[in-house]
């Protein structure tokens, strides 16, 4: 892309914005009117042959709450590594030390997290 | 030089976009995968498959069905939020080809080169189960909504395990340009050696993104009727089909990059056969997984993906940090 004097991200971009035109215009014709013959049976939400009963954006019990939690603290640690893992070969084993520390720091936490979130009770 | 217009469309850069990397070939590559699928599903399980669409095997048959179901009726159930539920299948189409522009399929031939291609792909990636999420709700419907909560905790379970296993890569080459990677890998021998665990956990939890059996819980057919896809009419489904496959595509192509050398191979068979040979090969293994395994539970997925998966992907980046600094003399 470069040899054609165009930077990288521009290319990149323009290839995304390409992509979201040539979709609307199939989704466009994907949707455009067709002789629509609506009936309330055919408009019901899908209940595999039931009569649908109630609303379907109904209230729902977050289950496996602690594993959520668990993953929205842990997902931004698991991203820190990735700038050590970048540098190690620069840094060598003196960069070691911190995130070392870092993951004494982050593990037991997360054991203990597993420990708790396995139980059924707290599900 | 005459025309612009023509200039333009016979521009290397145009025919990237729209032609050979780009959104054409997606988009036949996408449906050739669906027959794909249905082909080997059906030898696995000694059945014909499609056979009647063309002289070859039925490779039109996906083709067929497209035109089968553009003229389906388009019934949208009663409350449905009609801008999400439409635009979500889409957007998940545009995430599956944003995933392709990244992949390096021969040296020059990508449509954007980017320093930081690895945790650009698995970002983008990490927006779809939200895209499932808000499909499902929007439908107004039980086993859509069911589908879309079960995509978002399944990310949980997959997501660490994912990042971590690329992880042992970036460690060993010390790049997270995609490119760069495979550079090292012409110097070094191909990553799957040194990061086989990796190349497994990577597998696994591509796998799980993918929703794929036997990690498809939120389109568990005989659980919850396809799940998010259940309320979509003919022509939406079509498009809401498009994305598995797209992905499907992607994630082969980024294993194929990362692990297996990309695009490089001995030299009388051009690089970008190569590229698609090695891409096929993991396309097939994913496929065979769908009909060899079973579903899991979702409790079970997440208690392996936080248990098994993250200290295996933890022993992974141990071997890979001893592999970069040798292991020291006791």
């Amino acid at each position: 892309m470069v040899a054609q004097g165009i930077p990288e991200e521009t290319g990149y971009i323009l290839f995304l914005f390409a992509a979201t035109i040539l979709l609307v215009v199939v989704v466009r014709i994907v949707i455009s009117p067709r002789d629509p013959r609506p009936t309330p049976e055919k408009r019901a939400p899908f209940e595999s042959g039931q009569i649908s009963a109630g609303p379907g954006r109904t209230r729902f019990i977050i289950q496996y709450y602690p594993y959520i939690l668990m993953f929205v603290v842990y997902d931004v640690i698991a991203m820190f590594l990735f700038a050590w893992a970048l540098n190690l070969r620069a840094l060598g084993s003196t960069g070691t030390i911190p995130v070392l520390i870092f993951m004494v720091v982050a593990l037991p936490p997360l054991a203990y997290a597993l420990h708790l979130a396995n139980q059924r009770e707290n599900w | 030089m005459g025309n612009p217009i023509i200039d333009l469309l016979t521009s290397t850069y145009f025919l990237e976009i729209a032609v050979f990397p780009g959104l054409l070939s997606i988009a036949i590559l996408g449906a050739l995968l669906g027959w794909m699928e249905r082909k080997l599903t059906a030898r696995v399980q000694l059945r014909v498959g499609p056979l009647y669409a063309s002289p070859a095997g039925g490779i039109l048959q996906m083709f067929a069905d497209i035109i089968k179901l553009l003229f389906k009726e388009l019934t949208i159930p009663d409350g449905a939020d009609r801008f999400f539920f439409i635009m979500s299948p889409v957007t998940a189409l545009i995430i599956g080809a944003a995933l392709l522009g990244l992949i390096p399929f021969a040296p020059g031939i990508q449509i954007a080169n980017i320093e930081v291609g690895l945790p650009v792909f698995l970002a983008i990636v990490t927006l779809s189960p939200t895209i499932v999420l808000l499909a499902g709700w929007s439908a107004n419907s039980k086993f859509p909504f069911i589908g879309g909560l079960r995509a978002l905790f399944q990310q949980t379970a997959y997501e660490i395990p994912l990042w971590l296993s690329t992880l042992g890569v970036v460690i060993v080459t010390g790049t997270l340009s995609l490119t760069g990677i495979i550079e090292y890998q012409q110097n070094s021998g191909w990553l799957i050696v040194p990061q086989l665990l990796g190349a497994f956990l990577f597998l696994v939890t591509s796998t799980a993104e993918m929703e794929r059996l036997p990690f498809d819980l939120p389109e568990a057919e005989s659980e919850i009727m396809m799940g998010w896809q259940a309320e979509y009419p003919g022509p939406l489904f079509m498009l809401a089909q498009g994305p598995a496959f797209v992905k499907l595509y992607a994630f082969s192509a980024l294993f194929t990059t990362i692990y297996l050398g990309g695009y490089l191979g001995p030299a009388p068979i051009p690089p970008i056969v190569w590229f698609f040979l090695k891409t096929i090969l993991i396309i097939t293994l994913i496929m065979l997984f769908r009909s060899t395994f079973p579903r899991v539970r979702l409790d079970q997925l997440l208690r392996q993906g936080w248990t098994t998966l993250l200290t295996l992907s933890i022993a992974n980046i141990i071997i890979a940090y001893f592999l970069v600094v040798g292991i020291p003399a006791i």
